[in-house]
């Protein structure tokens, strides 16, 4: 029975889609269980298979091979469940509330808006609550993002949106003159996709046509709020994202006892919304006192996750947000969320893979139709602007 | 929705060799004025495809825009504004746009497409 357990999990572990296997290691993730994981296989074995069955038409037996990846039934542009449940339902249920924290205009994106020729269309891919929609006045903006309550704030505003997914953008072949895309891919849970994306944004500007892409980095400026982030373990990667993830991997994971919980860094005396969810694609420096505790705690946490790049990041929705959103509700309902009274919110978990430093780049090299012009490190975020040349 | 996004919408449902243009089907129109900006004009004008521009203009319920265009016209006040007028200042408000090749149906919400796809069609 083991082995037909590990058979089942090698071939989701070749697929470019996490499945139904989340519904298992999410519950293990609320109880902080890892060291128990393959005991629970074990015992759910079947249950496991009557996920498998339930959850695919077909799975494939051999799809070791990287040719049969294209030809899958697992598309790259199929959207895997890991972004499903951790991205995209919880943008759209905090929306308003995090629209109203994002409002500081990073001084590099406003630069590289300026700098555009006056009369450029330029094209925000993930444009999130249209913060930079329109920032240069002498442009037109079109912006998409594939939360359609977060487009439905742009819309309000008088922005020139639409819904789509960033992976296939329904755009024409080189019709905007240049494209940005502001931490929006280090959503996306397989190198493939964020690759894809990369090529996306390429493909839909002009030869000539300029493409800055922001993502946060493994390298935070400020320890002390990754030490808040959940980092998902090994097992979790390999069940939930499947062999497109990058990392190596390291025996050396360490089980999550030794990563302090949100709640076990408990020194903070208040929670405003800004401060608790500060860190965002502007990161700002910590709010939290340093206190002694928190040090030692965020030294060991950084030593520990050297390699680490997957991660949970919380997102506190104050509770008289969340009545207005309605989707908390089923959120806590289904264990997506959680509810901490002590800090009056519902707590969200948004996926993030870090990009380590060389990454983006060596993601954007390959590509034979845009080079690389610019590349540098600003506020914990890695970034880079393409030319495409072909 | 205006009609210049319209210009560079694209079904792209597996499968479909030329999902350009998308149809419109047409409930709430609504115009909106703009300020008209020249070189704005003029920079988009290579950008657009002229048949699909007029054929949805002409769907939106309005015929002023001529047959064919090129790039002197750009030089006419009155053609710029019928241009500024066609690729701006019409909006989509309810309605559809349809994949030219499958007949799919992108709706569009107060403005708003989605053009998100099923499972099955990426």
């Amino acid at each position: 029975m083991l082995y037909n357990v590990l058979r089942v999990i090698r071939c989701f572990y070749q697929s470019q889609q996490a499945c139904s296997v989340l519904t298992i290691a999410q519950s293990l993730h609320q109880s902080g269980i890892f060291s128990t994981m393959r005991e629970v296989n074990i015992k759910g074995a079947s249950g496991l298979c009557t996920l498998v069955s339930d959850g695919q038409s077909d799975i494939p037996q051999s799809v070791s091979d990287s040719e049969n990846m294209g030809k899958s039934s697992f598309s790259v542009q199929s959207t895997p469940e890991i972004e499903k449940k951790y991205v995209h339902h919880v943008y759209d249920a905090i929306a308003p509330h995090f629209s109203s924290t994002r409002f500081a205009k990073w001084p590099k994106v406003a630069t590289f808006l300026s700098s555009l020729p006056s009369g450029s269309l330029v094209l925000d891919a993930g444009c999130g609550n249209g913060k930079y929609l329109g920032l240069n006045p002498d442009c037109f903006f079109i912006g998409c993002d594939i939360s359609g309550p977060l487009i439905k704030i742009c819309a309000d505003r008088g922005h020139e949106v639409l819904v789509a997914d960033a992976v296939n953008l329904p755009y024409r072949t080189g019709f905007g003159d240049a494209a940005i895309s502001i931490a929006v891919l280090h959503h996306l849970s397989t190198e493939i996709r964020r690759k894809r994306a990369i090529e996306e944004l390429v493909r839909v500007v002009k030869k000539g046509g300029l493409v800055l892409i922001t993502v946060w980095a493994v390298e935070q400026e400020d320890r002390s709020l990754v030490a808040k982030w959940t980092p998902l373990t090994e097992k979790y990667v390999e069940e939930w994202i499947g062999p497109g993830s990058p990392h190596a991997r390291s025996p050396s994971s360490l089980p999550l006892e030794s990563i302090p919980e949100n709640e076990d860094n408990g020194l903070r005396d208040h929670i405003k919304d800004s401060r608790e969810n500060s860190m965002e694609e502007m990161p700002e420096t910590s709010h939290l006192a340093s206190k002694g505790k928190n040090d030692s705690l965020s030294l060991k946490h950084e030593k520990n996750t050297m390699n680490q790049q997957e991660y949970f990041v919380p997102w506190h929705l104050p509770y008289h947000r969340a009545e207005v959103s309605g989707a908390s509700a089923c959120a806590l309902a289904n264990g997506l969320a959680k509810k901490d009274d002590k800090k009056g919110a519902v707590v969200y978990n948004r996926y993030y893979h870090v990009f380590s430093e060389g990454e983006l780049e060596r993601l954007a090299s390959g590509m034979d139709n845009a080079v690389i012009v610019e590349r540098f490190y600003d506020k914990s975020n890695w970034c880079i602007i393409l030319e495409k040349i072909l | 929705m205006r009609l210049l996004t319209h210009n560079m919408l694209s079904s792209n449902i597996k499968g479909v060799a030329n999902g350009f243009p998308l149809r419109i089907e047409v409930e709430k129109v609504i115009e909106k004025q703009v300020e008209l900006n020249a070189d704005f004009l003029r920079n988009l004008f290579p950008k657009i495809e002229w048949k699909a521009l007029l054929d949805a203009a002409r769907t939106m319920g309005y015929a002023e825009l001529p047959e064919e265009a090129d790039s002197p016209m750009l030089d006419s006040d009155e053609f710029l504004n019928k241009f500024h007028h066609a690729l701006l200042e019409l909006h989509l408000e309810e309605g559809a746009l349809v994949c030219p090749e499958t007949g799919r149906r992108f709706p569009v919400n107060k403005g708003i497409p989605n053009m998100l796809l099923h499972e099955d069609e990426v």
